[in-house]
Order: structure tokens, then sequence, then C-alpha cells
């Protein structure tokens, strides 16, 4: 395997000041579904949108398959495919007219334009609808039609910027199988962003952590799993006593981290080990008013990466305040 | 760089004729202007309402640009506003493009740059001959409603002449639809854009010889109007209509004033899109 994407010290700077990419380095190899996993704002469009030669690099550079994203913009054009993640299939236009424009704007061969169309709606399951109006579509049936407008060329690299982002459950599921797919039966390399745990962790052979604009960790869902060192004992204990230390000393208790009266104690073989901890509490005359045991999971490696929970990481906003602001202009702009 | 140019002016064009309403909208302005201020606006009836009955009038056709009466004078004006008009509406569709995210496609696709601002030249020049063909045949049509004043050709009107009047309006297309989507691209938002557009409007429409003879106008304002490219148009138009002997400018001067008017617009345009379609 060879890396197909390698991205050196990528900088992007809106504004002068505001660092939504701050120095991010990482290969994207052949073959694979790599995903950016991070809250919103993280940075994770900005580089993908850097990736497919929308958006200018501040520094650093970004190569797809050894061609520069600025000065051979036009080549990596030819290679990627993107399904971005705004809707951008033409309304007034029925789904087929989507892609036969589609066609003419990659220069698709005419006499294989057809049958390449064809074939993609039919992967997608669209080919009843396709020749109703396209806002007559659902938004599945939208994104479903993006997907397929992105592969008319045949691109040896698939860009996905949150593909089932308002999408319900079972469109998602569909979506998923659509892009494992791609991976298996076109040996196409996926790179995608998203904000789901679960879409990461069943979908991506690695993913990349990234937050503030930095990558925090990257590896396979498995490795980063394995690297939290076991399972999660999570409790609230009454009082301001702290039990860090007696917690510590309970046998294979990797580490005991407190946040107020929230705990959260690593252990190996949580299950086993949960009444010796639980007992600890009480001989240290603590009460514990709340537990729960969790098996290792990306959220899990998410917090162990970024010191908040993705759920928490959206609400507070990833970002100051300042970038956030950079980052609404950014998308009035686009409306 | 052809196919991609050819394929997206198709586009716009499905856009413009599946929404008929649209269209009839863009007609239902001059329609008006024709079916009221025309037919009011009558110098002939002015003058003579003045003079004791049965005084012959001195013929119109010195001041009308050899148009008979002024309704015929304004019609073919018209067709130059309503290319103005179409034009002017041209670059809007570059905002909504921008705001569905459309235009993010047409920016990841390997196609030059220009080929965005090309295809919508090449569409609303379509549009424009299109309404105003559709005009000039209203115009026509109303010699037959009793009561209406109509078109009065010049006598030696001929399929040339046609070709040459729609030369000259496909000419100003051009050159204005290139001017207004040049400024859609560079005034990404609605408001700003619409406004920037009002105000070019007015003064381009006024500032002509489309609704009246400049020759009643002060010198500055004749001056502003001569070099209008709005008033080359169907300063020209009046040439080939009703043979006007005495243009503001000899037709060949005209054509090719309008031609490196439409060559200019159409260089700024791409120009403005390699800047603003590029990645930034």
């Amino acid at each position: 395997m060879a890396a197909i994407i390698e991205v050196r010290d990528l900088v992007k700077v809106f504004d002068k000041t505001i660092r939504a990419v701050d120095g991010v380095s990482f290969d994207v190899q052949e073959g694979e579904i790599f995903g950016f996993l991070g809250p919103n704002g993280a940075g994770k469009s900005t580089t993908i949108n850097m990736l497919v030669t929308l958006l200018k690099p501040t520094s650093g550079s970004a190569l797809v398959m050894g061609h520069d994203v600025m000065k051979e913009a036009d080549v990596v054009r030819h290679i990627i495919g993107l399904v971005p993640q705004d809707l951008t299939v033409d309304d007034d236009l029925s789904g087929r007219e989507n892609m036969m424009l589609q066609a003419d704007l990659y220069n698709v061969p005419k006499k294989d334009a057809k049958e390449r169309i064809d074939n993609l709606l039919g992967l997608v399951k669209l080919e009843d609808s396709a020749d109703r109006m396209v806002k007559t579509y659902s938004g599945g049936m939208r994104k479903r039609l993006e997907l397929a407008e992105g592969l008319i060329h045949r691109p040896k690299i698939l860009f996905l910027d949150e593909p089932t982002l308002g999408l319900d459950i079972q469109t998602r599921t569909t979506m998923w199988e659509h892009i494992r797919d791609l991976k298996e039966k076109h040996d196409m390399t996926v790179f995608m962003t998203t904000h789901y745990l679960d879409e990461a962790d069943s979908l991506c052979d690695r993913i990349g952590i990234i937050d503030h604009g930095k990558i925090m960790a990257m590896d396979s869902p498995a490795t980063l799993k394995k690297s939290l060192g076991g399972d999660v004992i999570q409790m609230s204990i009454d009082g301001s006593v702290d039990f860090t230390s007696i917690l510590g000393a309970v046998p294979n208790v990797i580490e005991a981290k407190r946040e107020g009266s929230e705990y959260r104690v690593k252990v190996l073989k949580g299950e086993r080990e949960m009444v010796q901890v639980l007992k600890a509490v009480s001989d240290g005359g603590g009460q514990v008013t709340n537990v729960s045991l969790q098996r290792p999971n990306l959220d899990q490696v998410f917090l162990e990466y970024t010191g908040k929970s993705l759920r928490d990481a959206e609400q507070m906003g990833s970002m100051d305040k300042g970038a956030r602001m950079a980052q609404a202009r950014q998308n009035r702009r686009r409306r | 760089m052809l196919r991609e140019t050819y394929a997206l002016t198709v586009r716009e064009l499905k856009h413009w004729y599946r929404i008929k309403v649209q269209i009839l909208m863009t007609l239902v302005q001059p329609i008006v202007w024709l079916g009221l201020f025309g037919q009011a606006f009558n110098f002939s009836n002015l003058f003579s309402s003045f003079l004791p009955p049965g005084t012959p009038l001195p013929p119109m056709n010195g001041i009308l640009g050899g148009a008979p009466d002024y309704f015929s004078y304004l019609a073919i004006g018209m067709l130059g506003v309503i290319t103005l008009f179409t034009c002017m509406f041209g670059g809007f569709s570059l905002v909504w493009d921008r705001r569905f995210g459309f235009l993010t496609k047409l920016r990841v696709a390997p196609i030059p740059r220009g080929s965005v601002p090309v295809s919508r030249i090449s569409s609303t020049m379509v549009r424009a001959l299109s309404q105003a063909a559709i005009v000039f045949l209203i115009a026509l049509a109303f010699n037959y409603i009793p009561g209406l004043v109509g078109l009065t050709l010049g006598v030696n009107f001929d399929f040339f002449d046609l070709l040459g009047l729609f030369l000259a309006l496909a000419l100003l297309a051009l050159g204005f639809a290139g001017v207004f989507i040049a400024i859609a691209l560079t005034i990404e938002n609605q408001e700003t854009l619409m406004a920037v557009v009002n105000l070019l409007n007015l003064p381009i429409m006024f500032a002509s010889a489309a609704l009246f003879p400049i020759a009643g106008m002060p010198e500055w304002l004749q001056t502003v109007a001569k070099y209008n490219p709005l008033t080359w148009a169907v300063d020209a138009a009046r040439v080939f209509v009703f043979q006007n002997p005495n243009p503001i400018h000899p037709v060949w001067w005209s054509l090719t004033a309008l031609a490196l008017f439409a060559l200019l617009m159409i260089g700024v345009s791409i120009f403005v899109a390699r800047k603003k379609l590029s990645a930034n």
C-alpha cells in the first residue's frame, strides 16, 4: 500500500488570525477508508476543502497521487470526486439530467456516459426516479444522487464531507453500505469526515481525531480503542473527599481521574473489578450514587484525546469565539 | 472547453423555459410600456391638438430616428431595453447557485473557470433574443388591434435588416450579460447585488436613445447617451428597421463598437471568474 494523499504541515488561517487548520500532517493509504473525526468547527471541512482545491492553504503542502493541490489543481480535480456537505444537485433538472451534466463537466466519453449513468443510478437505487425533477426527491435520495454524481468520472479518491449528516437511521445505513461497496468492489480510496462516532467506527479503516485544527490521534479504530488500555468505570461519589488515590490503589486499576464528583476509573477487566472498586469507595466512607461500566468505544477515545466528549464539544463549540465567528462568516458567504 | 460550456448553457436555458411564469414576467413590463406608455405618449396627436384642425403636421421621422411615429420609435428602443433587463437578471442565477452549492460543484470540476461566465452569457443572449423576438411580434400585432398604434416598419425592410436588427441586439446582450455576470461574481450578497444592479439599470436606460430621441436632451446628457452601448444598439436597429438616414453614429461604427464592448466584457467576466472561482 502506498500513500495516495500526503499532507504535510497544512495550515489554513482565516482573516489573518483564526487558525482553522493548524499544522496538520498525515498520509492516506491507497484503498483505505480514512475518516476525519471531530466536532463541528474542528477543521475537518477546511482540511477537505484544501484537498479538493476549493481553498488555498496558507502554508504547508498537500499532494494527491503526487500532484500538488494548488499547482496542479486540474490534474487533482480529475483524480478526485467530491460529495460535499451541502446538497449541490440541481433541483430543476431530473436526476438523469444532473448526471449527464456531471458527465459533461468531467468530459466522460459520450458513448460511455449513458451506460455509466444507468449503472450508477442503479447502484444508488434511483433508477425508478431518474427522470423525475430532483425537487421532488427526499433528502436521502438527493444525497444518493450526489454520491452517484461524485462517481461519474471514476475517481481514484472519493471525498465525502459528512456523508450522512441529517439523514435518518435507515438512510444512513444504506449510505454506509454504498460506501463499503465502493471500497470493496471498485477499489476506491475514500476520505470522509464525520462527527458520528459509530459511523467512523463501523466504516473507517483508520481515523484521525481532529480538534482545534490539530490532529490529536490517528490509527485504526481497534488500536485506538485498545490504547485506552481497558474498560472505564464511570461513577459519581457524594461528598468533597478526593477518592482518586483510594481508587488508584485498587488492583488492576490503571488510572483514576476526578472531575467534581464524577470519577473515571480505567480498569482492566471491568466487570470483575467493579465490585472491588465499589468496595474501596464504601470502605473509604464514600457513597456511590451512580455507576456505569463502559467498554472501550470511540467516544472514550475522543474523550481521552480531546478531554471532552464529542457531544460536549459540540455544545460548547469546540472553537473559541473568534473562530466560530469566522466560520459563520464563511458560511454566510456561501449562502 | 466547448462541451462543458455548452452543457452549462443548456442547463441555464432549461431552468428558463421550464419556468414559464418567469418568461411571462419578463415580458409583462415591455408589453405594459408598449401598450400604455407607447400608446399614450403620441407625439403626433400631442402636436396636432395644439394646431388648428386640418393643419398638416411636419413629418416626425426626422427627430424619431426615421420612425413614422413615437410608438414605432419606442418599440425598437424597447427591444434594447428588454435585452438590458434580461442581462440584468442574468447574474442572479449565480447568486442562487452559490447559495445552493451548485457553484461548489463547478469549482471542483476540472473545467476552465471561464466556462462559468461564458455559459451564462450565451444563455442570457439566447433568452434576450427570444424575448426581444416576442416583443417585436407583439408590437407588429398591435397594428391589427383596433384603437392601438402598431409598429410600422420601413418600406424597404427585408430579411437582412431583420438579421441586422438581431445582430445589434445579440452584441448588446453579450456585452451587458458580461457586465452583470462580472458584477454578480464580485458581489456575493444578493441584496447588495440587487441594489447595485438597480442603480445601474435606470441610468443606462434613460441616458440612451432607447426611449427618447437624444436631440431633446441637454448637451451633457447627449454626450453620455452617445457613448451608451444601449444607444449604439437601438440606433443601429433603427437604421435597419426604418432606414434612418441620419443615425447618431454610422451603422458600421455602432456595430463595431458593440462588438468591441461585447468582447471586452466577456473578457472581463472571464478574468473575474478566474479570480473568484479559484481556490481562495
